[in-house]
């Protein structure tokens, strides 16, 4: 007789408010000896003020070079003894911290966490600001301007969102404003932003929730909330972008490349539940509509290692959902781009139920992907709560997007995916790349 | 406010040991299960001893080629139809070679197991191979290729290898093959290569997860039942020989690089060799974690990268030690002069007591983290499979770091790391770079046109 494991995720969990305001959400898993602590800050690249693009991400290095306890290497030494792993991440919407440690190191993860939320200041010296400023343009070096196509990013939030809107720059930011980050910025970002009450912290593993609460209040209890926050910047912009923007943009690549991106409705609407669905649809996995027809049938467009069509999940005004369109050696771009567009506009004349049904079990395998690990499941749980403020929605999140019919996908795709509402990026080969300043002006 | 300033002590440690699995026959074919409870999905993984070291002479990167094509139709379904079968059972095929093996699988619903198996037996026992779909995949990869090596790090290596290797060895070329012996493959080739290396013999099939769930012994039968042949001898590897000892310098060049991509390295022992541990955990104080030396170096203290990072790629056959990191063109030479000398004075003088303490402490301690899940789990029973490691291996393994002496991690030290044998790998700018390198002193420069 076979047992029957639940298909959907329904994780008990706790969520206990400090008085100090930090959330925390607790989730035992007694699997493996193991504990995941994750911190979501509720502040990311759209609360940077201009001048300072890219700041809350080099703030983020700034958070592993010590605290008023913790010496300059000890985050990343003491976790790495304790033989645990740890990172920081930085996007539009957060800024997160996270250790994933043997359960019995538990507390020095809490200890390290608490030490830096209320007491960076202590350590925090023009050094440490000069050399992760360094680091950090070697990241953006490493990761976008030295790369082929490394600037399509930049491009993407230039054109997707108007003028002045928090989302109209990347996270990365630009050289010029990490230049001119002082010491000055570093210590006003982190009084305005880092408190506990902006803050959510989950626990995930071989844990007592009991024990895990008193041991997090011990540690964070006597960080004093802040009590206000900044509001956030203004989001509000038009629907629809209005009409088709188009940039070309000579790289040194070895084949064309388009990228599309629409602006739609941002996280937590139910037309970005249809559009998430619609993204699986039109290209995500290898049954779907581009596949089928521009790798299979076609030849025009390279087999994507992940997926073709994918959405962004921000949160304030709107947000883009991406088409990624590498041509094959040989193809003609503007056939691929014209073929595309067919496709994708075509999702809105109706959408099968097997259509549907493959989307929904694709999507719900990928949700428990992402929950199957504690750390996974951790950072999950802080995103929805800093986001939507329920903590729950790691379990009915799914459930809702599953059940998007497909007359909701076709609706979306019409309101949407549409020629005056897109943003399209075509890379040509070329011996000189120009600078995507010029390109793009 | 207030802090607790005193660090907490870490409480008693819990017991781990590898999650315990079972090595059986099933319809005459080699099973591994793993019973991981209250898991919704699990890990259905095919391993064949059918990696890059065994393709035939001229006929590099077509054991990737096999992987892909047997997607791409098999038994009832057409390529579309096959991706379609699975994705509606929420299982996502997964395929990968590498020197020493090729793997394929899916991670599905437990609860759908044996239709996944369905699917995995018809792909590697009845895959059409058709030629339009063959020619399609050899192409596509080929404008893979062209599209990695466009990107520094994949250009690195695999100049890398071709300046470590003598050039008649395998390794000297990727594990994946070059654009030129990708192109050169016939439909022919790939069905050989399927028809003498997939054979039940050849392979071990790995299922992990709820076993209370699913009915894995089902599954298994599904993929070996009345499948029968025998696979072809493995050829023997053609000896790996380095191209040379003494240190030099190869710079690729790619004009308009803002960065430089640093590799430097040389030619390394085989996965048996006795001083692995203490060679790995050196490694690990070297380049194996955020805190180690070239980390420090490059990166917290001269800020001229990223990241830095090195260590050892211990194969069947031989291995590699290589250096990496990406850092910002103007100090190219002085971060390669860095990287080489903390090789050096590891080499010379090895590692201390409190980074030994650390090194070893965060090796043994991660293991349960680095098992978290089914896919993990499948992944190490199938590297047991590849390097014929006993059941115990991972236990084991944890218990040898713990008890890793300096004594032994200095000797491997001396004798693993070879400074004067260096070969450096640039890419970068070359009318930046070049004449700085020249100066640098390690060794003669070798300036090549990228063409990628």
């Amino acid at each position: 007789m076979l047992t029957v494991v639940p298909v959907l995720p329904d994780y008990p969990y706790t969520l206990h408010t400090l008085d100090n305001g930090l959330r925390v959400v607790v989730i035992e898993d007694h699997l493996a000896p193991v504990a995941a602590v994750n911190v979501w800050y509720d502040v990311g690249s759209r609360h940077e003020t201009p001048g300072r693009t890219g700041f809350a991400h080099l703030f983020e290095h700034l958070m592993f070079q010590g605290s008023t306890h913790v010496s300059r290497n000890d985050h990343f030494g003491l976790i790495s003894a304790a033989g645990g792993t740890l990172n920081g991440t930085t996007w539009c919407d957060r800024t997160n911290y996270y250790e994933t440690v043997p359960a019995h190191h538990l507390e020095t993860a809490l200890w390290l966490e608490a030490d830096r939320m209320g007491g960076l200041l202590d350590a925090l010296d023009q050094q440490n600001l000069d050399n992760q400023r360094e680091v950090v343009k070697n990241e953006k070096r490493q990761t976008r301007d030295n790369q082929p196509y490394g600037s399509w990013l930049d491009l993407v939030h230039r054109h997707a969102w108007p003028e002045g809107h928090p989302y109209q720059h990347s996270t990365i930011g630009s050289m010029a404003d990490l230049d001119a980050a002082s010491l000055e910025d570093a210590r006003g970002f982190y009084s305005t932003w880092y408190g506990p009450d902006n803050a959510v912290l989950s626990v995930v593993g071989d844990v007592d929730t009991a024990a895990t609460l008193d041991a997090v209040s011990r540690y964070f209890g006597g960080i004093p909330a802040k009590g206000s926050y900044p509001p956030s910047p203004p989001s509000d912009l038009p629907r629809l972008i209005g009409a088709e923007v188009r940039r070309t943009v000579p790289d040194r690549v070895p084949v064309p490349r388009v990228f599309v991106a629409y602006r739609c409705p941002p996280f937590g609407t139910p037309e970005f539940d249809a559009l998430e669905l619609a993204a699986i649809v039109l290209g995500g996995g290898r049954g779907c509509r581009l596949y089928k027809s521009l790798v299979l049938d076609r030849g025009l467009l390279q087999a994507p290692d992940g997926d073709v069509t994918s959405t962004w999940p921000f949160v304030a005004g709107a947000t883009v959902f991406i088409a990624d369109l590498p041509a094959r050696e040989g193809a003609d771009i503007a056939e691929l781009e014209a073929a595309y567009h067919e496709i994708a506009e075509g999702l809105g004349d109706g959408v099968t139920e097997a259509e549907m049904e493959r989307a929904r079990a694709v999507h719900t395998s990928t949700w428990l992907h992402h929950l199957a690990t504690v750390d996974g499941r951790a950072d999950m749980f802080s995103q929805v709560t800093t986001l939507f403020g329920d903590p729950g929605l790691v379990n009915t999140l799914l459930p809702r997007q599953l059940a998007v019919t497909a007359d909701d996908v076709a609706a979306v795709a019409r309101d949407f995916l549409r020629p005056d509402n897109r943003v399209v990026l075509v890379f040509e080969p070329a011996g000189d790349p120009e600078d995507t300043e010029e390109a793009a002006a | 406010m207030s802090l607790v300033s005193q660090r907490p002590e870490p409480g008693p440690p819990r017991p781990w040991s590898f999650p315990s699995f079972e090595r059986r026959e099933v319809a005459g074919g080699r099973v591994i299960t793993c019973h991981l409870p209250g898991k919704p999905l699990a890990v259905l993984e095919l391993v064949a001893d059918a990696g890059a070291v065994t393709e035939p002479a001229g006929k590099e990167g077509v054991a990737e080629i096999v992987v892909r094509a047997l997607s791409e139709g098999a038994g009832e379904y057409d390529a579309y139809g096959f991706a379609v079968a699975g994705e509606r059972l929420g299982a996502t095929w997964r395929s990968h070679t590498d020197w020493d093996s090729f793997r394929c699988g899916f991670e599905v619903p437990v609860g759908d197991l044996v239709g996944a198996a369905e699917l995995l037996a018809a792909a590697v026992r009845e895959p059409r191979l058709d030629e339009a779909s063959l020619l399609r995949v050899r192409d596509e990869r080929v404008d893979e290729i062209r599209l990695d090596l466009s990107q520094p790090g994949p250009r690195a290596g695999a100049a890398f290898a071709a300046a470590v290797w003598a050039p008649d060895c395998r390794y000297a070329v990727p594990d994946g093959g070059t654009a030129e012996t990708v192109a050169a493959l016939t439909p022919d080739d790939v069905r050989d290569f399927h028809g003498t290396r997939l054979r039940p013999d050849a392979v071990t099939l790995v299922i992990v997860g709820d076993l209370d769930a699913t009915d894995a012994d089902a599954a298994a039968r599904v993929v070996f039942d009345g499948w029968s042949g025998t696979c072809t001898e493995t050829p023997p590897l053609r000896p790996p020989v380095p191209r040379s000892t003494g240190a030099r310098v190869v710079l690729v060049d790619r004009p308009g690089s803002v960065q430089s991509m640093l590799y430097a390295g040389h030619d390394a022992p085989n996965r048996r060799t006795p001083d692995y541990v203490p060679m790995t955990t050196m490694a690990l104080v070297l380049g194996g974690m955020f805190n180690s030396r070239l980390n420090y170096r490059l990166r917290e203290d001269k800020g001229y990268s990223y990241g830095a990072f090195g260590g050892f790629d211990a194969r069947r056959d031989a291995g590699i030690f290589v250096a990496r990191s990406a850092v910002q063109t103007e100090v190219t030479a002085p971060a390669l002069v860095a990287a080489v000398a903390e090789i050096r004075t590891m080499h010379e003088t090895g590692s201390t007591d409190p980074e030994l303490e650390q090194a070893r402490s965060y090796r043994a301690g991660v293991f349960p983290i680095n098992f978290a899940g089914p896919g993990a789990v499948a992944s190490g029973l199938a590297d047991l499979v590849v390097h014929d490691l006993p059941d115990d291996h991972y236990d084991r393994l944890r218990q040898d770091v713990l008890d890793v002496r300096l004594d032994a991690v200095n000797a491997a030290a001396a004798q693993r790391l070879r400074p004067d044998d260096l070969v450096s790998v640039v890419v970068g700018d070359a009318s930046a770079v070049a004449d700085e390198l020249r100066a640098a002193g390690l060794g003669p420069v070798e300036v090549l046109t990228d063409e990628g």
